[in-house]
């Protein structure tokens, strides 16, 4: 049988769309395995293709969100994801793994801070496709919608010109269409300069089916797949490609 | 009374003492227990007296908190066990406890009709139904109305964390996959000078805190909250309520625990510490302004990260096989938790060994210790190694409590000490508590208000009203999504805010899916609670089947709040609202599979005692066999049919439009269960065949108020007209358009499928009263040639989605 490529996802305390994020890399077609963060070495990457920071409120986000996560992350294996990066390895994270990746400096300067509304937000949103050639978003549309579930989420630089400039370099591969949370240049995902690396506020893996859209007569359901489908198939097809 | 204590102390010890009670009369044991605020009345003291003078020995503090946690109104209910003289308009009867009669009895009688359906019920955390071969669901719900008085935050926080541990508490651990709350509080434009009152926190303080609490919770346990409801009512000043409820799966085999000797005792979780001392005992007692001061020490504080370790160390147990028996500790912390664990098999648990947040805590102080995120297992001894693992791997800590030894005797061991030593079985047989009530069913009112308003503006009036605005700010709060499992959101359809009748929640590992309902109405209960007892009951069954469940596949919950019992006319409202939800829960077969009970929620104001009315949530899951079947709430097409089921009555009692009018005195709806049940029969039926496009409950507000809900989707103008509409006698077009009589749903119907569904429906109450339109965005309904309503659908839907925003 055909080796499947292997993804891990790193599980803090307080990392709760593990189960659902698995699930859908499953679906397409990854293996997958969810390590917790105590388990963690940099033996444990060996032959890995993808590593996911999911959903959550990592040691209950009570400092800035992701912030001990990535200290502890960095205690446990320093650099050992920037030389996964280097070394072909991608990055996905998503939502709370947004925040971690961006204080790893994983992701193009910036933060991730509370929402203008200061609220926790859940509700779907319109998203722009800005980077349609990453191994993440190649078979996502122009725009399309995810769900989004953050109380921080609003993207911000020291100078507001930074983050316009993220988005002339195609750093900023997903903008949100309307104003969600007050995000600088309505960024809502970041790439790195390689593309081997995302982290997106929304979450893919809550819209797996059409079925998962709030609208059942939703007018892109002709496949019975939903949007965050294609995110993870462009990834898997990327990664298998590249073997 | 300090002093009282000190003279009947036989035994002092820095951590416990023995008390000599054997020889004090009924006042004295009163004081010693007001003293230690025990919360048990003399009989109850009596009835201690008497088990020590057999075991011909004296009580410790520790024993004696034991027996208060144990025979506390908030574990043992005994007000459901009581013996009641009741009083129905004149005729007296004998209900030798509500619970046995009208929950217990009529629930096996249901389970006896439909075996292999309820696999598990009362006896456990939660109560489960068969899903499928292989997998069960559960659901369980709690109130947390004292603490939540006192610190809405933390009250609300620890409310939705403890009824989660009842979760992974259920069978050997089931896996939390959805919440729901539900809050009743006074007006959030209550004005400051209403609260008569020092110290009470003013509702709109309790409704963001209560929110917020819910969300910090919910949210980072990675449980969608999915269902909830608020009423608003001036009664619930002094005493707001807050439900929260969770429903989890499990695989069939891990239903079943048991304890057996030899078995270690170990703690998965938190340090035990002073917070939460007497939650129990304090909830089991009324509210006063002194208790804002005094009680802050009963309320616990939350931590959500530790419970996510907990629940990730014990689902990940479970499935490997390493769990024998496990609990939550709840209310009575260790005590109630151990007690129960122990309670047949006996066995004990070494206070030493307790891991505490603080120093210097006495025997009972740990012991009751009711602080947050504590799991207690029973495990075989070659298992504790792999769990010890397990809590390394996940981040928390493994405790070994002490071992069940078969003696059938709680030990409890401080410092070398025996502190505690009871046989529980002797403690079964709380005295029970004899008691009265009684009730005046209203004479039917005229059934209209003098003068009728023009009906636009109140439809305008009834769609801004508290009780039907948009809950949209507080549901965009909760995380409902994650999981990624949310088939049918509280929010849906073309624009994702228009209203749905619950939730359905897709479950891993199974095509059947569960949904989610729920039903109050407190207002109808003021004036007729056996008719609030019906409808609450149908309302909840009317949803589950709404959004496409089998109606042979339903089980619910019921939970109780109230005043004071002692009052034998509130008493005699709670009566007639348990045997009104027996009746309905009976005629559909709708088994409850678990329920609660507050009372006391009442408060001394400057005024008087002020008592909420008796309240009751019947909240329901049911198993929706296929995907297909799954039916939301909302328009979906501009060229569909619209019908209605059910027959619409006169009565304006307890109706939003009532309330807007300002109309009292008029009769409340009564449900005509066997006619509904016909219904929702057909209803299901008509599901499967693939004819019903969307369906949304009539409730609060009326029909008037629904049609426009349904619309709220954009996808349509409504063209209908009333003269189709199956009504009981000569109603009003006040009534048509604004009672709320209960068992009826509107439909969406495709126009191919018109004619069979006519057919179909032909032996019910059905009526077609009209088709969705692409012509308008109006809701437009004429009754004869008089059009009664033309209004515009976004003025209408602005201001119902505005309507909560200015206040949270």
């Amino acid at each position: 049988m055909e080796e499947r490529p292997r993804a891990l996802l790193l599980k803090f305390p307080g990392t709760n769309c593990d189960a659902e994020t698995a699930r859908a890399l499953e679906a397409v077609g990854f293996e997958t395995e969810i390590a917790p963060i105590s388990t963690v070495t940099r033996e444990l990457l060996a032959g890995i293709r993808l590593v996911v920071l999911s959903g959550g409120f990592s040691y209950g986000d009570y400092v800035m969100s992701g912030r001990i996560a990535s200290l502890v992350t960095e205690q446990k294996i320093d650099a050992a994801l920037k030389e996964f990066r280097d070394n072909g390895g991608y990055l996905l994270g998503i939502c709370n793994g947004f925040q971690i990746l961006t204080q790893l400096g994983l992701l193009p300067e910036g933060s991730l801070v509370h929402n203008t509304s200061g609220r926790f937000q859940c509700q779907w949103v319109t998203l722009e496709n800005r980077a349609p050639e990453s191994p993440f978003l190649k078979q996502l549309p122009e725009r399309f919608e995810f769900p989004v579930a953050h109380a921080e989420g609003r993207f911000v630089t020291a100078d507001p010109a930074e983050a316009d400039g993220y988005r002339e370099k195609g750093l900023a591969a997903l903008t949100y269409a309307d104003d969600v949370n007050g995000s600088f240049a309505s960024i809502a995902g970041l790439q790195d300069e390689s593309g081997r690396v995302l982290g997106l506020m929304p979450h893919p893996e809550r819209f797996m089916e059409a079925r998962d859209h709030y609208d059942p007569d939703w007018a892109g359901g002709d496949s019975g797949k939903g949007s965050g489908y294609f995110l993870f198939q462009s990834l898997y097809d990327a990664i298998s490609n590249s073997q | 009374m300090p002093d009282l204590l000190e003279q009947i102390t036989e035994f002092p010890a820095d951590f416990y003492r023995r008390f000599k009670i054997s020889d004090l009369d009924g006042d004295q044991l009163l004081a010693v227990s007001e003293a230690m605020k025990l919360s048990l009345s003399r009989e109850d003291m009596l009835a201690v007296q008497k088990i020590y003078a057999d075991w011909n020995r004296e009580p410790t503090d520790v024993e004696l908190e034991v027996i208060a946690q144990t025979w506390s109104e908030h574990c043992k209910h005994r007000i459901f066990g009581a013996t009641i003289e009741h009083t129905l308009d004149g005729e007296t009867e004998t209900i030798h406890s509500l619970f046995k009669t009208y929950i217990y009895d009529v629930s096996k009688a249901i389970m006896a009709r439909k075996p292999d359906f309820v696999l598990s019920a009362f006896h456990d955390n939660a109560g489960f139904i068969k899903l499928d071969e292989k997998l069960a669901i559960c659901l369980k719900a709690e109130t947390h109305n004292h603490p939540s008085a006192i610190e809405p935050y933390a009250g609300a926080n620890t409310g939705i964390g403890g009824v989660i541990r009842d979760i992974l508490g259920a069978g050997k651990g089931a896996k939390p996959i959805a919440s729901l709350d539900v809050f009743c509080f006074g007006a959030p434009d209550t004005a400051p000078e209403k609260i008569q009152a020092e110290d009470v926190i003013h509702p709109l303080g309790i409704l963001r805190g209560v929110v917020r609490g819910v969300r910090d919770y919910g949210n980072r346990m990675g449980i969608p909250t999915v269902c909830g409801a608020i009423q608003f009512d001036d009664a619930y000043i002094y005493n707001p309520l807050v439900y929260c409820g969770t429903a989890g799966v499990i695989p069939i085999p891990d239903i079943d625990k048991k304890v057996e000797a030899g078995m270690k005792v170990i703690a998965i979780g938190a340090r035990t510490g002073r917070d939460g001392i007497k939650g129990a005992t304090f909830s089991s007692a009324a509210l006063d302004t002194e208790s804002h001061e005094e009680d802050q020490q009963a309320v616990q504080i939350g931590n959500p990260i530790e419970e996510k370790k907990a629940a990730d160390v014990i689902l990940e147990a479970r499935d490997r096989g390493l769990i024998g028996f496990v609990t939550d500790c709840g209310a009575g912390g260790y005590s109630s938790a151990c007690g129960e664990m122990l309670e047949e098999v006996g066995g004990t648990i070494d206070l030493d060994s307790i891991r505490l947040k603080e120093e210097g805590m006495v025997s009972w102080e740990i012991f009751i210790s009711e602080s947050q995120e504590r799991m207690v297992l029973a495990v075989k001894e070659e298992s504790v190694p792999a769990l010890q693992e397990l809590a390394d791997k996940y981040e928390t800590e493994l405790t070994e409590l002490g071992d069940a030894d078969g003696s059938g005797i709680l030990k409890v061991k401080h410092h070398g000490e025996i502190v505690c030593a009871l046989d529980c079985s002797a403690l079964h047989n709380a005295p029970v508590r004899q008691m009265t009530s009684h009730w005046e069913k209203a004479s039917g009112g005229s059934g209209e208000a003098g003068e009728s308003p023009a009906l636009s503006e109140l439809l305008r009036d009834v769609i801004s009203d508290f009780a039907v605005v948009s809950r949209e700010p507080i549901i965009r709060e909760y995380d409902h999504e994650v999981q990624g499992n949310t088939v049918l959101k509280p929010l849906a359809s073309a624009a994702g805010d228009a209203p749905q009748d619950g939730s359905v929640i897709r479950i891993d590992g199974s095509d059947q899916l569960m949904a989610m309902g729920l039903s109050l109405l407190p207002e109808w209960g003021k004036t007729a609670p056996y008719e609030m007892g019906t409808a609450c009951v149908d309302e909840c069954f009317r949803q589950l089947v709404a959004m496409g469940a089998n109606p042979d596949r339903i089980a619910i919950l019921d939970n109780f709040c109230m005043g004071n019992p002692n009052a034998p006319e509130e008493l005699g409202a709670l009566v007639e609202t348990v045997k009104g939800i027996a009746a309905a829960a009976d005629v559909y077969s709708a088994p409850f599979v678990s329920g609660k009970d507050s009372f006391y929620n009442y408060f001394e104001t400057k005024d008087g005692p002020v008592s909420i009315p008796v309240t009751i949530l019947i909240s329901g899951m049911g198993i929706v066999e296929d995907k297909a079947h799954v039916v939301g709430s909302s328009l979906r097409r501009g060229d569909s049919v619209i019908a209605i089921l059910g027959t619409t009555g006169g009565e304006l009692g307890g109706s939003v439009a009532a309330r807007q009018m300002e109309a009292e005195g008029m009769a409340v709806p009564g449900t005509d269960l066997e006619a509904n049940l016909a219904i929702y029969r057909k209803y299901h039926e008509a599901v499967k065949a693939g004819w019903i496009l969307s369906a949304h409950d009539v409730s609060e507000g009326g029909l008037a108020v629904a049609m426009a809900e349904f619309a709220f989707s954009g996808k349509g103008g409504l063209d209908v007209s009333l003269d189709a509409l199956p009504v009981n006698g000569e109603v009003s077009k006040l009534a048509q358009l604004f009672a709320e009589s209960s068992g009826r749903l509107v439909l969406e119907i495709a126009p191919e499928h018109r004619e069979q569904v006519a057919a179909h429906f032909a032996s019910v109450a059905d009526g077609e009263l009209g088709t969705a339109t692409d012509a308008h965005r109006n809701l437009r309904v004429e009754w004869g040639k008089e059009v009664l309503l033309d209004e515009s659908l976004s003025e209408l839907k602005s201001l119902w989605k505005n309507g909560l925003a200015p206040y949270y």
